[in-house]
Formats: structure tokens, C-alpha cells, sequence
């Protein structure tokens, strides 16, 4: 699998949005002494139009976007003036941001059942204020994790749906042939081209998707399915 | 107008009948005339045809004579025919044997002129011609006739001969030619054009009325033919009966027509009248607003269902009452004063004037009366119609609204409280959270010894003074607040203190069908207390009393007394007394717990809230169960204390007073 490794990711990044400038001070505080970088929002208003430079709204499909290209996560007070932490949690699942940055949401006295159907509805977290810091910090870092691995993932998916895109229709008729694990032989003639041919053609498959052998080619496949 | 037109309708009708009649007859004549005209060109042209037969196959002088003879004696109007050679002389002649010889009286060759001219015109046209009418004077008693004379001319073998000449006598050829009912009927001649009469057949004389002339057009002559009816003008007589009685009938049934109209509508408008009789009817008995009518003696004439239920009197017993049984006893002379006014002809106010009625039980209840004149359908003023409204049950929802209210004020008062907290708990949520963060980030980075912690560590321990200055200032201000309402304790009587209290009270208590009662000493002490708290206090002790006597004590014990007395110089003592079951001796130990409840939907902060309250103004809240009169749980006695006004001289005198409140 190191063959088809991405670029590395970037240096993790969590994002404080919250009204309490004390709160996202204490916060980046908090964070730095564990080492972690870390940008404030003072609204969800603020923070969005950060998404907005990063994933300009309508370009391309949120799934294929490039952004964000490092593990990142999102601390997000429930409660704020103007627009709440719900409704800028229902956004980022509108954009597909989610499981790339995990939401751990900061509620209040009293906003409990909130964080919790919020959780059921894919936040990664909640944490009530006052907060158990080093256990918040821990959160933070699991979920950071979670989003490493949730951009790899979405990256080997693009790398596979790119090499896809360079096979030539035959080809990738031989390659659906060498899935279902039919013998080349066998392949020659369902496709009616001589056994040498398929040989060929194999070799290049294989070579595209940057595989070894049948068993790698179909796991690569199974990753984007 | 009608009769006119009726008259003008019979003489038209009259009219047409002679008009019609007289288009017949004259049609008749004119069909007779055509006809005759017909029948007299075919005899003509039949005559023609047997001369011409004469001469057929060049028959000897003998075979001519002969067959000329047997033609005359078949034709009668034939009077005698002869042959001449081309000069015109007579060759041969027979006369028909009918009559004497035509020319008897005057010899041929004098009046032969006619012959001689139609002779020409046959020769030239080489074929038969008549020649004009001439008269010929007769031998007898007939005097003479019209003829005319038909010339053909002799043809042998392409070659002219001579001509044959044969006369016709027309007053025979219409003897002959015309049926005889014709003639029965009518008078037939033929006319010249300046109106001689030529020859008659027929009656002896036509009426003159129906005439037809018809020409009868013949080879070198042209004969006018008269026809005239013997019938006269129609009878004006016999059409005017049947015009008459056509008349009568068609005016009759006129007049049923219009009649059966009438009727209908007369009986649309009965319906539309009982339909709007009952439409009122509907109108006035579905009014909740009374409705009363007076005459101008102010006697009662009307009263509908919603009036009579009102002041609960029938309405037959109230027609015809001046000094009407609603009234209270006590107003009537002011009433009958006003009613005086109104009879002078003093309108009352448009925007209606308020009044006391009284019921038939006695009860005296508020209603407001808009009065207005009645005029009759002439436009005389016979009386009074006002329309009078309830107004207690009005005045009930206002007192509803106003305890609505008051309740909601307290409720909001309640609510503040709860308010509060919340507010608190974040405005010290967001320090401490900052402090926690700061204090454990300085642990992490003490636990990670490198060379930059201590300036940060430094700056953190800043951050958190600044926090935990700022929670203290949060604290502070609560503790400003708590003072400030100490500040706002005031001396206040206490009857004045219950007296807020009691409309919500009483209104807790109609609903579950119990009574107050408050019992107060005399004088009533003061005690000084923040009183927006007391009335709290006591609207939970009283709800609480209330509350424990529903549906488990009789109504007719179903009492909470409210009493206060001095029981110490420094201390008023308020109990609140319920009937109920009294407090479960388990409960008892837990009463005051904050957040204990024996009701499902309480907080089970009443209570312990209660008592913070009243130890907070330095009293005592406790409690004791009662004993009944027969050793059964009588009920609890909340009691409270409360600091009394310190005594400045002497007190004012107060009145006792013991207020009974019954609401069922």
C-alpha cells in the first residue's frame, strides 16, 4: 500500500468557534501547552466565511474537494448570538465536511438533551462547560485522529477513481474479468480476443491501478465502493 | 282602457271576418270567370275544328250541305255557315234550324263588311280568323243579336278556292258554353270596352259587388267577358255575434288569467310575509340581548324569550306592567322619574345608559340599556323599543381577566427566581471554564519542562487572577441584589398583606369548592417583611391547604382559615388551618427538603423556599397536625412568625373585622 500513498498530511489544526472571547483564549491556551494548533472564531458567521475561501460554495462536489488537507476538528459552542452551534453543525453536514472535521460541540448548563441529539446525528462529541480539560484535550486529539484517517481514506478513494479514469474501456473489461477471478483463458474468449491479447492487457491493468496482483487490485476496488 | 282595447280588437276582429269573407267571394267570381273563359276558348276552338272538318276530302256541294246541317243541329250557338268563292260571293249557305235564318231581316250582302274584313285577315294569316261583333236585327220577339263570324279560308290542294264564313251568335254561345249552377249564380256578358253590353247569360242581374272581367283573346277579336255575382255584400250581422261572443270569451279568459296572477302573487306575498313573520321570530327568540318594547305610558308591550330569561319573569306576567317587577324596590321611584323624562319626549342616550334589574330571586344585577323610538308604518311615535344587556356576566370575565392577571404577575415572580439561577450559573460558567483551562494548561506545561514555560505559565496564572477577580465580581452582585431586597423590607399591615393575596386565593378555592375565612385581630398589627416574598409564602401555604382538602374533605367542611394574631410584642403569628387529612408523619421529616414533592407535578421547592424565606426575616415556619372533635386527623396548621413593626406610641384603632368568603 506504501505504492499509493498520498503527500503527508499537514500539521493537525482544531477550530474554536465560541462567543466567549476568555473561553477561546483559555482554550488556544490549553491546546498549545499539548502542543496543538489552534484557530478562533468569535462566530459561526466568522468561521463559515473561512469555509468559504477554502471550499468556495458551488465549485465542485464536496467530496472531491481538497480541503481540509490536514486532520482537523471543530470545538463549537452550542449556544452563540446570531447563528447557534446547531445550525452551523446542519451546514457542515450540508457541505460533507463531516466526518473529515469531527464536531465536539461545548454546551452550556442546560443544553444537554441538544448535544445529545446532535451526537445521535453525527457530532463526534460533547463536552459541558466547565470542562474537564486534559479529558477535553484527549477528545480532541481522538477526534483529530479520526479525521487523519478520514482523509486518507478520501484520498485513496480519489487516487483509485483516478487511476480508474486512465483505463481504456477494454481494459477495464478485463479488469471486471480479473475480479470475478476468471482465468485468462476463459477471458479470451467471453471478449473474443486471443489469450496473448488478454495477457497485455492485464499487465497494463495492473500496472495503472499500481497493483500486484488480483486479490490487491480488488481490495483497491473495494475502497471506493 | 281595456274596454278600449277590447272595443277596437272587436272591430278589427269584425273587420277581418267581412274582409276575408270578401276575399272569398271575390276569389269565387274570379275562379268562375277563369273558368268560363276556358270552357268558352275550348268550345270556340272545338266549333273551329268541326268547321274544318267540313271541309275535309273536298266533299260534293251535297256531302258539305249535309255534314254542315248535322253540325249546326249539334251546335247551337252556330247560326249558320256558308261558302263563298274568292271574290266573296256566297256559293252556298245553311242556316241552323234552331231559329229563323239570320239574315232574314236584313239581307247578307248589307252587312258584310265584318265577314269581308275577316276574310282578309284569313287569307293573309292562311288560316281561320274571327271577324269584330256586329249586331244583327232579328226577326220576333228577340230583336236581334251580337254575332261574330268566323271565316276559314277553302284550301285545295295548295291551292286557295275561296273561304267558308260561319256565324256565331253569342248570347247562345254563353247559353251553350256556360254550366248552369254557374249561371244560377252569377250574371255572364260580354262586354266592350266602354262597358255596352254585347250579350247576357245567367241571372237576370248581377249584385255589382263581385265582378271579374276576363279577356278572351281569338284570332282577329278579343271579347271582354263580364262575370258578376248575384251575391251581395256579407252580412255585417251574423259576424258581429260570433265576433261578439269570440270577444266575450277571449276577455274572459282574460280576466281568469289576470285573476289566477293576482291570486299568486297575493299568496307569494302571504308566504314572504310569514316567512319574514318567522325569519323576526327566529331573530328575537336567538338574541341573547333582551329586547323591550313600551307604549308611550310606559306599559309594557313586548319582551322577548332573552329578556323574559334574563330578569327570569314570564312574559305574560310582565305585558301590560308600568312599574315593571324587575325593578328593584328600592329604585322604583328614581326609575318611574326617569321614565317621566323620556314620556316628555327626552331621547335617551344613543350610546345607551347602565342600570340596576333585579332577578326574579331577588338578585340585582347591572345591565346596560340602549333605548330607541318606535314608529309605527305611518310614522307615529307609539313607544320605546330598548335593547337591554346582561351586563354581570361581563363584569364576571372582567374579574376573570383581572385574577388572570394577577396570577400571571405572580407566576412571573416565580418565574424570575428560576430565571435568575440560570443566569448565574453561566455568567460563572464562562470564568471558571477559562480558569480550569488556564490552571491545566500550566499543569501540562510544567509537566513538559522546557525552556519558554515559565513566561507562559506566568501569563496563564495572570489570565486566571483576571477570571477568578471577574466570578467574584458575579458573586458580588448577587450579594448586592440579596441586600437590596433586605433594604426593601417596609412595615405593612397585615390585612393589607392578605388582601393581596386573597383574590388569587379565593380563586384557587372556587375551584376546588372551598371556602376562606380570615380571621384578624383588633387592632390589626403591622409586620415589617419584603412583601412581594410574603405573598408568595402565602399563596404556597394556602394553595398547599386548599389543595389537601380536594376531593378527600366534605364540601361542607371544605374551610381554610387564614388567622393572625399578636402573640408576642416582637412577633405576629400567621397559621393557615385546612380540614384535610393532615401531614403523613413519614412525610413529615422530608417536608422542607428542597425538592421533595408528594405531588406529581410540583417542584418541591414551594415549601423549603418557603421557609428560607421566612428565616431570612428572621421567623420560624413549622407546622402541626390537628385533631377533629372525634380523634380523627382534623387537618394541619402551618404557622409562621414574622417580625411586628416596632411599636412608635400608640396604635391606631383598627376595626375587627372577620370577612366570610363563600363562593360556591
Amino acid at each position: 500500500m506504501t505504492l499509493h500513498a498520498s503527500p503527508p498530511l499537514g500539521l493537525p489544526m482544531v477550530y474554536l468557534v465560541d462567543d466567549e472571547d476568555v473561553v477561546r483564549d483559555a482554550l488556544a491556551w490549553l491546546l498549545r501547552s499539548r502542543r496543538l494548533l489552534s484557530e478562533g472564531f468569535a462566530s459561526a458567521e466568522a468561521f463559515e466565511s473561512m469555509l468559504d475561501i477554502h471550499l468556495p460554495p458551488g465549485r465542485d462536489d464536496p467530496a472531491n474537494a481538497s480541503w481540509p488537507a490536514a486532520p482537523s476538528c471543530l470545538l463549537l459552542d452550542v449556544r452563540m448570538p446570531g447563528t447557534s452551534g446547531l445550525v452551523l453543525f446542519d451546514r457542515l453536514i450540508e457541505r460533507g465536511l463531516l466526518p473529515l472535521m469531527p464536531v465536539i460541540f461545548l454546551t452550556g448548563h442546560g443544553d444537554v438533551p441538544t448535544a445529545v441529539a446532535a451526537v445521535k446525528r453525527g457530532a463526534y462529541d460533547f463536552v459541558e462547560k466547565p470542562f474537564s480539560d486534559n479529558a477535553l484535550v484527549d477528545r480532541v486529539e481522538r477526534a483529530l485522529a479520526a479525521s487523519g484517517d478520514a482523509i486518507g481514506r478520501q484520498r485513496a478513494r480519489h487516487n483509485v477513481q483516478r487511476r480508474l479514469a486512465e483505463l481504456t474501456d477494454r481494459e477495464r473489461e478485463v479488469m471486471h474479468c480479473v475480479i470475478d477471478g476468471r482465468p485468462n483463458k476463459l477471458i479470451a474468449d467471453v471478449l473474443n480476443i486471443s489469450v496473448r491479447t488478454v495477457e497485455v492487457h492485464r499487465a497494463r491493468v495492473f500496472e495503472k491501478m499500481d497493483v500486484k496482483s488480483a486479490v490487491e487490485l480488488a481490495n483497491v476496488l473495494r475502497q471506493i465502493q | 282602457m281595456f274596454v278600449g282595447l277590447l272595443l277596437v280588437a272587436q272591430s278589427l276582429l269584425v273587420w277581418l271576418t267581412l274582409d276575408f269573407e270578401n276575399n272569398r267571394a271575390q276569389e269565387t267570381v274570379d275562379g268562375v270567370a277563369a273558368a268560363v273563359v276556358v270552357d268558352l276558348k275550348q268550345a270556340l276552338r272545338r266549333d273551329q275544328q268541326n268547321l274544318q272538318a267540313l271541309l275535309w276530302n273536298q266533299p260534293s256541294p251535297q256531302e258539305w250541305r249535309h255534314d254542315a246541317s248535322a253540325l249546326l243541329r249539334n251546335r247551337r250557338q252556330l247560326l249558320r255557315i256558308e261558302r263563298r268563292d274568292m271574290q266573296m260571293a256566297i256559293t252556298d249557305a245553311v242556316d241552323s234550324p234552331f231559329q229563323q235564318p239570320v239574315f232574314g231581316k236584313i239581307p247578307r250582302d248589307d252587312i258584310d263588311l265584318e265577314a269581308d274584313l275577316a276574310c282578309a285577315a284569313a287569307k293573309r294569316q292562311a288560316g281561320p280568323a274571327y271577324s269584330r261583333t256586329y249586331f244583327v236585327p232579328m226577326p220576333g220577339s228577340m230583336g236581334g243579336q251580337e254575332v261574330i263570324d268566323l271565316c276559314m279560308p277553302v284550301v285545295n290542294e295548295g291551292r286557295a278556292e275561296g273561304f267558308m264564313v260561319s256565324t256565331l251568335s253569342l248570347p247562345r254561345l254563353l247559353d251553350e258554353v256556360v254550366p248552369t249552377d254557374v249561371m244560377r249564380a252569377h250574371e255572364l256578358s260580354f262586354v266592350e270596352g266602354d262597358g255596352t253590353r254585347l250579350a247576357r247569360a245567367g241571372v237576370p242581374r248581377g249584385a255589382g259587388v263581385f265582378k271579374s272581367e276576363r279577356l278572351v283573346d281569338l284570332p282577329g277579336l278579343t271579347l271582354q267577358l263580364r262575370v258578376d255575382s248575384s251575391s251581395g255584400r256579407p252580412q255585417l250581422i251574423p259576424n258581429l255575434t260570433t265576433a261578439l261572443v269570440l270577444g266575450l270569451s277571449l276577455a274572459l279568459g282574460a280576466v281568469v288569467v289576470l285573476l289566477a296572477r293576482d291570486v299568486r302573487r297575493r299568496a307569494k306575498a302571504e308566504s314572504a310575509l310569514a316567512e319574514s313573520l318567522a325569519f323576526r321570530k327566529a331573530m328575537e327568540d336567538s338574541l341573547v340581548t333582551g329586547l323591550r318594547a313600551r307604549d308611550l305610558q310606559g306599559r309594557i308591550t313586548y319582551v322577548n324569550p332573552a329578556f323574559c330569561e334574563m330578569v327570569g319573569f314570564p312574559a305574560s306576567e310582565l305585558i301590560g306592567q308600568i312599574v315593571p317587577s324587575y325593578w328593584p324596590p328600592e329604585k322604583v321611584a328614581e326609575y318611574l322619574e326617569r321614565q317621566a323624562v323620556r314620556m316628555a319626549g327626552k331621547s335617551p342616550p344613543r350610546e345607551g345608559y347602565e342600570t340596576l334589574f333585579m332577578r326574579r330571586d331577588g338578585e340585582r344585577f347591572p345591565v346596560m340599556i340602549y333605548e330607541a323610538q318606535l314608529v309605527d308604518g305611518t310614522g307615529t311615535h307609539t313607544g320605546w323599543m330598548s335593547a337591554t344587556l346582561d351586563l354581570s356576566a361581563q363584569r364576571k370575565v372582567e374579574e376573570m381577566s383581572r385574577q388572570q392577571q394577577e396570577r400571571l404577575q405572580a407566576t412571573a415572580r416565580l418565574a424570575t427566581v428560576g430565571e435568575m439561577a440560570s443566569l448565574l450559573s453561566h455568567e460563572l460558567n464562562q470564568p471558571l471554564a477559562a480558569i480550569a483551562s488556564y490552571a491545566v494548561g500550566s499543569l501540562n506545561l510544567m509537566n513538559d519542562p522546557s525552556e519558554d514555560a515559565l513566561p507562559l505559565v506566568r501569563q496563564a496564572a495572570q489570565r486566571i487572577a483576571e477570571q477568578a477577580e471577574r466570578a467574584g465580581r458575579v458573586i458580588k452582585s448577587v450579594h448586592d441584589f440579596v441586600r437590596r431586597r433586605e433594604q426593601a423590607h417596609e412595615p405593612v399591615r397585615t390585612d393589607h398583606l392578605i388582601d393581596s393575596v386573597l383574590p388569587l386565593v379565593r380563586l384557587q378555592a372556587r375551584k376546588s369548592g372551598a371556602r376562606i375565612e380570615v380571621d384578624l385581630p383588633s387592632p390589626v398589627p403591622r409586620v415589617v417583611c419584603d412583601r412581594t416574598m410574603l405573598e408568595q409564602v402565602m399563596l404556597n401555604l394556602t394553595r398547599n391547604g386548599i389543595q389537601s382538602m380536594e376531593s378527600v374533605t366534605p364540601l361542607e367542611r371544605r374551610e381554610l382559615l387564614i388567622r393572625v394574631r399578636q402573640t408576642h410584642p416582637r412577633w405576629v403569628t400567621f397559621s393557615i388551618v385546612d380540614h384535610g387529612p393532615g401531614v403523613d408523619p413519614e412525610v413529615a421529616s422530608r417536608l422542607f427538603t428542597p425538592f421533595f414533592t408528594t405531588r406529581t407535578e410540583g417542584m418541591g421547592l414551594g415549601l423549603s423556599l418557603c421557609r428560607t424565606v421566612i428565616e431570612q426575616h428572621g421567623g420560624v415556619l413549622d407546622f402541626q397536625n390537628l385533631q377533629g372533635e372525634d380523634g380523627r386527623p382534623g387537618g394541619a396548621e402551618f404557622r409562621f412568625t414574622l417580625a411586628a413593626e416596632p411599636q412608635h406610641g400608640p396604635m391606631h384603632p383598627s376595626r375587627s373585622r372577620t370577612l366570610t368568603d363563600s363562593s360556591t
